[in-house]
């Protein structure tokens, strides 16, 4: 599949095609553009060297963008969150601060709580929740598609559970 | 009829023709099933914000274009483009332009010889050994993806000597990390100029175990966990390796590239429980495929590292290099090889855009 310089012939078509979801899925995981797409080149760089054929590219390139970008927060190699504040700051200039604390606050337990989930359940959530239509977070996990709801299901049960916990703690 | 599962409700909220008509019929006209659909919709509904970017649009359509002003054309030319020097970071992929450009074998290299992460790159994996040999363990993306996820059995705790980064020369990592810094005498053909060094602290990983968080784990996705062998709960595994140093000769585009990396090898101690003990009670955990644990399982000794390589790219072969076992790897296309070995405890790796036997005779001449 590669050619003489060891690089896949067809990367250039794939990166614009898909570049965007890959950085879509690494941001819904980091909850950082910026890091989303450090992850992003990690990931096509893997990509060129591959011989995935095409048609299992999405699939493929979404999945390790969402490993890589699970790994980055297990290792606790993440920045901190001024970003992530800073990025929600900045639309709710006019909105409640009060409101975006909490917003700000949610989406930090969400992304830890993400990162303990089981491997396969924390994926597929944020595979559907990018885009991936059930048959394609299927193809891309090996799974059925019978099972993606069930696997979503219950990711998202757990990380309801996570936020309700600190909701009423809080 | 019976109720339809979960699974199907949850499809029912954002993609309903995916559903069979009898199952729609179904929820329509039944209370306790829009009531679950209700839950589940909400459910979505708050992760779904909760995971929200700004600038990234929730549930996109599957167009791609569902990030607002990233710039492709630059992310392109980054990715394109020969960096003069990218940050050191503790990820191998990013480690280089050698690595830049031949990621698959140099990436397995930096990473074994630089963290000792040969192990825990393969999503945690974590047995208990010292490392006298390396061997292959081939692994699909599937297999990484079933591997136990270890932080859902028990606390997981890394600690580390301060990050992968570049030094001043052969002395300075000499100095920081007390590993001998390999040396070639000859460089081979397509090589030139003096090498780049960088170095990584030791790093440690402790896992406790606690029966009671993997029961749990387990039972949420429909499995059932083994019953641990006495005396597990609440041990601790330690795994710690490095420091090391990786020399790296970078060139301009299209020239060959080459690293040699050396390290303190791994190495992991139990709190009280056998090797054997952990080891099997690990391949015992659900999911885990049985051709990776067959794998595995082969490395009985204690004293082998796995070394988790994706089989879809890359062969693996023994060979001998000092008179010790080595295993050399080579991507398929044959662009690109490496060789890893260990003698008294330390870990030695090069890598570069070599054939396999070119790369064995580069290991030859590592002083």
């Amino acid at each position: 599949m590669a050619d003489s310089g060891g690089v896949r012939p067809d990367l250039a078509e794939v990166f614009r095609r898909e570049y965007r979801r890959v950085v879509g899925v690494a941001a819904r995981v980091l909850g950082s553009r910026d890091q989303a797409e450090d992850v992003a080149q990690e990931v096509f760089l893997s990509f060129g060297r591959s011989s995935v054929p095409d048609g299992e590219a999405r699939g493929w390139l979404s999945v390790a963008a969402a490993h890589t970008a699970l790994n980055l927060i297990r290792s606790g190699r993440r920045r901190a969150s001024r970003e992530e504040t800073a990025a929600v700051a900045e639309p709710v200039v006019v909105g409640d601060v009060a409101d975006a604390v909490v917003v700000t606050e949610e989406r930090g337990r969400v992304r830890a709580a993400l990162g303990r989930l089981p491997r396969k359940q924390a994926v597929a959530l944020v595979l559907r929740h990018s885009g991936l239509s059930y048959a394609e977070v299927a193809a891309a996990l090996d799974m059925s598609p019978g099972s993606v709801g069930t696997t979503v299901r219950r990711a998202e049960t757990a990380l309801r559970e996570e936020l309700n916990r600190h909701a009423s703690s809080g | 009829m019976r109720h339809p599962g979960e699974g199907v409700l949850r499809r029912l909220v954002d993609e309903p023709a995916g559903v069979a008509d009898a199952d729609r019929g179904h929820v329509a006209d039944c209370a306790r099933c829009l009531e679950e659909l209700a839950g589940a919709r909400e459910d979505a509904t708050r992760v779904g914000a909760a995971l929200s970017v700004v600038g990234v649009r929730a549930d996109s359509d599957i167009d791609g274009a569902d990030v607002d002003g990233v710039d492709v054309d630059a992310a392109w030319q980054r990715l394109t483009a020969v960096p003069a020097e990218r940050s050191a970071r503790a990820t191998a992929p990013r480690r280089g332009r050698s690595i830049l450009r031949r990621p698959v074998v140099a990436a397995l290299a930096a990473a074994v010889v630089l963290a000792g992460a040969g192990t825990a790159a393969a999503n945690d994996w974590l047995p208990i050994f010292r490392t006298e040999r390396v061997g292959a363990v081939s692994l699909s993306t599937a297999d990484v993806m079933a591997l136990p996820d270890l932080s859902a059995y028990g606390d997981v705790a890394v600690t580390r000597d301060g990050e992968v980064h570049r030094v001043r020369d052969a002395a300075a990592a000499a100095a920081e990390t007390g590993v001998d810094v390999p040396e070639l005498a000859v460089l081979p053909r397509g090589v030139t100029g003096g090498p780049e060094y960088r170095v990584g602290g030791k790093v440690s990983i402790a896992f406790t175990f606690a029966a009671e968080r993997a029961e749990r784990a387990a039972a949420g996705v429909g499995e059932r966990m083994p019953s641990p062998p006495p005396g597990l709960d609440g041990s601790q595994v330690r795994l710690v390796a490095g420091p090391g140093v990786a020399a790296v000769w970078s060139q301009a585009a299209g020239v060959p590239a080459l690293v040699v990396g050396r390290a303190v090898a791994p190495t992991a101690v139990s709190a009280g429980v056998p090797f054997e003990v952990v080891r099997d009670y690990l391949l015992s955990f659900p999911g885990l495929p049985d051709t990776v644990a067959a794998q595995l399982r082969a490395f009985s000794n204690g004293s082998t590292l796995p070394l988790p390589v994706p089989g879809d790219h890359v062969t693996s072969s023994t060979a001998q290099v000092h008179g010790v076992p080595a295993t050399v790897l080579a991507t398929r296309d044959a662009t690109m090889a490496a060789v890893v070995w260990v003698d008294d405890g330390v870990v030695t790796a090069v890598a570069g855009a070599f054939d396999a036997d070119e790369v064995l005779a580069i290991a030859g001449e590592v002083r």
